[in-house]
C-alpha cells in the first residue's frame, strides 16, 4: 500500500539528482578538493602516521562529507517543496502525513549514498582507496551514515520555513557538524571541549563507522567500536524520524502550514 | 431543497455546524453543508469569507475546531487517509513539480494513490487528451502557459478517479479564453463520470452553471439555491440609479423601494414586480436631480453583491 508512494518519493529524488547535473559535479568537486588541497598541503606538513598519510586519513571524512552534504541538501529540499507545489501533492494524497516525512527521509539517504558511491568510484580509480579497505562494511557504513545525515537534514527542515536562512542553516548546521567530527582528524586527539562536542555529534559516529571499513586500526583509525557507531547511528535515526514526524505533522496536517501551501487567499 | 435531476439522494459532502477559529477570529463559523452524490455545488463569497478554510476542512487538511463531515459517507475526523483516496482537490495554488515534466508529474502524482503505473499512464493519457495537453507530455511543467498548468493541475486532480472532486479558483488568474476551455473540462469530465464538484470561485456568471450555489459570508452561508432561484429571489428587475445627490434621490425612493445596494454615486434598487408600471410615478418623483436610470434583470452577480453587502436577501 505504502510501497508506491514511498517509491515514488525516491524517483522523483533521482530523477532531480541525475538531471541537476551541477548539484552531482559539485558534490563530487567538493570532496576532491579537500583531499588534494587540504589533505596534500596539510599532508606535507604532518607527515605520515604509522604509515597513513593525512591524505588517506582524510578519505573516510570526505566520503561522510559527500553523504552529509548530499542527504541534507536533498532534505532541504522538504523546505523547497513546501514553497513550490510538491507538498501540495503529497499532503492531499491518501497516506498518513508521517509518510512525508519517512519517504523525504529515505529519499535524501537515497541521494546521499548514491553519490557517496560516485565518489568511492573516483577515489578507486585513483588508487586513493587501501587495499585494507573493507567493501563489506562500507555497503552498512554508508546507508548507515547517509541516514543518519538525513535525519539532521530532516529535523533541520521541519523548522525551517523557507529556504531563505540557507546560508545560516550552511554555516550553523552543515559547516559544525562536518567540522565538530572526526572526519579531519582523530577525535581522541581532540582538546577536552570539542571532544565532547564531537562525541555529542551523531555524524561522528558515520565518520567512524567509515574509518573502520576505509583506514587500518590505530592511532589513525576509527575512535569507537563498531556497535557503539551502528547503535548511536540507528538511535539517532530514530529519534530524527520521530522529531521530524511529530513537527511535521504538527504543522502540515494542521495550520499554519496549510495556509503557506495552498496560498490561502479567502 | 431538492436536489437537481439526475443527482441521487446519498449525501457526498455533509458538513454540520463547522467552526475554526484562529485565535479569537473565527474563520468559519457554524457553516453547516449537505450535498448530494454528483451534484455540481458553487460556494461564493469575498475574499476572506472562509472558502479555502471550508474546502480544506472537508478535504481533511485543516481540523475544524467544532463540527462533524461526513465525506462518502466516512467521517473525516476518523478517517482522513481514506477521505482523501476518495476525493480530488485542485488547491488554488499550482500543486505541481515545475521542474518534472507533464508525465513525470502525472507519474509522481498517481504512485502517490498507489496507481500502478500502466494505469497511470493509460489515464493520463486519456485525460491529457481531453484536455488537449497531449503534446506537451514531455514537456517541463516550467514551460507550459498559465492556461495549461491549471489544465494539468485538474488532470492531476482527477487521475485517481475521485468521487468528489474540489476545485478551489479553478479559473483564477486565467484570460476568458483559458477559463472557458477550463469550465468546457470540467463539465466535460461532469458528464463522463458524474462525480460530485465543489467549487469556489468569484467569476459568479461560472456558477450559473451549478445545480446549486450557496453564498458565504463571514464563515457561515448565508443564502443557498439555484442560481434562478437566488436571482428570481432578489427581485425581477434591478433599477440603477446615478445622481450626484443621491442622498435625496435615495431618501425619496426607499420608502417605496426599500433600501438600496450604494456604489460610489450609484444606487442599485429591487423591484419584486415584472411589470413595470408603477415605475413611471415613482421616476416622475425625482425631477432632474437623476443623471441616469437604467431598468435590467437582475444576474448572479447583484446577488453576490447583496448578499455581501447585507448578508441576506429576504428584506
Amino acid at each position: 500500500m505504502i510501497a508506491r508512494p514511498v517509491y515514488a518519493v525516491l524517483e522523483r529524488e533521482v530523477v532531480r539528482m541525475v538531471r541537476q547535473r551541477a548539484r552531482l559535479v559539485s558534490a563530487m568537486v567538493r570532496p576532491l578538493i579537500w583531499l588534494f588541497v587540504i589533505g596534500a598541503g596539510l599532508g606535507s606538513f604532518v607527515g605520515t602516521t604509522q604509515g597513513i598519510g593525512y591524505q588517506a586519513f582524510l578519505v573516510p571524512g570526505v566520503i561522510g562529507m559527500t553523504a552529509l552534504f548530499g542527504a541534507m541538501l536533498a532534505a532541504l529540499t522538504t523546505v523547497y517543496d513546501k514553497e513550490s507545489g510538491v507538498m501540495r501533492m503529497m499532503i492531499i494524497a491518501p497516506l498518513p502525513h508521517y509518510w512525508i516525512v519517512v519517504a523525504k527521509m529515505l529519499s535524501a539517504a537515497l541521494a546521499a549514498v548514491l553519490q557517496a558511491l560516485l565518489l568511492i568510484a573516483i577515489l578507486a580509480a585513483l588508487g586513493l582507496l587501501g587495499p585494507s579497505t573493507r567493501y563489506g562494511l562500507l555497503a552498512i557504513a554508508l546507508p548507515a551514515t547517509a541516514l543518519a545525515c538525513a535525519g539532521i537534514g530532516m529535523i533541520t527542515a521541519s523548522f525551517s520555513r523557507t529556504l531563505d536562512n540557507f546560508a545560516a542553516i550552511m554555516n550553523f548546521v552543515i559547516f559544525p557538524v562536518f567540522f565538530l567530527s572526526g572526519s579531519l582528524y582523530p577525535v581522541r586527539e581532540l582538546p577536552d571541549l570539542l571532544r565532547w562536542i564531537a562525541l555529542a555529534n551523531p555524524y561522528t559516529y558515520g565518520v567512524d563507522l567509515l574509518k573502520h571499513a576505509a583506514l587500518p586500526a590505530g592511532r589513525m583509525g576509527a575512535d569507537f567500536a563498531v556497535s557503539t557507531d551502528l547503535a548511536v547511528l540507528a538511535g539517532f535515526t530514530l529519534a530524527a524520524l520521530l522529531a521530524a514526524s511529530w513537527r511535521f505533522s504538527r504543522e502540515s496536517a494542521y495550520e499554519p502550514m496549510i495556509h503557506v501551501l495552498a496560498g490561502k487567499r479567502g | 431543497m431538492k436536489p437537481a435531476d439526475g443527482v441521487g439522494s446519498l449525501s457526498a459532502i455533509s458538513a454540520t455546524g463547522l467552526i475554526k477559529r484562529y485565535g479569537e477570529t473565527a474563520a468559519v463559523n457554524g457553516l453547516s453543508l449537505e450535498i448530494p452524490a454528483g451534484e455540481f455545488f458553487g460556494l461564493l463569497g469575498p475574499n476572506g469569507s472562509g472558502k479555502t478554510t471550508t474546502i480544506h476542512m472537508l478535504a481533511t487538511l485543516i481540523r475544524p475546531s467544532a463540527g462533524e463531515i461526513r465525506i462518502a459517507g466516512l467521517d473525516a475526523g476518523s478517517n482522513p487517509v481514506e477521505v482523501r483516496r476518495s476525493i480530488g482537490l485542485v488547491f488554488q495554488e499550482s500543486a505541481l513539480d515545475r521542474t518534472l515534466t507533464v508525465a513525470q508529474n502525472l507519474r509522481f502524482a498517481g504512485l502517490l494513490y498507489n496507481l500502478a503505473p500502466r494505469v497511470i499512464e493509460q489515464r493520463a493519457g486519456a485525460l491529457l487528451e481531453l484536455f488537449g495537453l497531449s503534446d506537451q507530455r514531455n514537456k517541463p511543467v516550467a514551460a507550459l502557459s498559465g492556461g495549461m498548468r491549471r489544465a494539468l493541475d485538474i488532470v492531476r486532480g482527477v487521475l485517481h478517479e475521485p468521487q468528489i472532486l474540489f476545485l478551489d479558483e479553478p479559473t483564477i488568474g486565467l484570460d476568458l479564453p483559458n477559463r472557458r476551455r477550463i469550465w468546457r473540462f470540467i463539465e466535460q469530465l461532469r458528464a463522463r463520470t458524474g462525480m460530485t464538484v465543489l467549487l469556489t470561485t468569484h467569476y459568479l456568471e461560472e456558477a450559473d452553471g451549478c445545480h446549486r450555489v450557496a453564498f458565504i459570508r463571514k464563515g457561515a452561508l448565508v443564502e443557498s439555491g439555484a442560481p434562478g432561484e437566488l436571482v428570481t429571489r432578489l427581485g425581477r428587475h434591478v433599477i440603477e440609479v446615478e445622481s450626484a445627490a443621491l442622498d435625496r434621490v435615495i431618501g425619496v425612493l426607499e420608502p417605496e423601494l426599500g433600501p438600496p445596494l450604494v456604489e460610489a454615486d450609484t444606487a442599485y434598487f429591487r423591484f419584486p414586480d415584472e411589470d413595470l408600471d408603477g415605475l413611471a410615478r415613482i421616476q416622475s418623483g425625482l425631477g432632474d436631480s437623476v443623471s441616469a436610470w437604467r431598468v435590467r434583470r437582475p444576474n448572479l452577480n447583484d446577488v453576490f453583491l447583496w448578499v455581501a453587502d447585507s448578508g441576506k436577501l429576504t428584506r
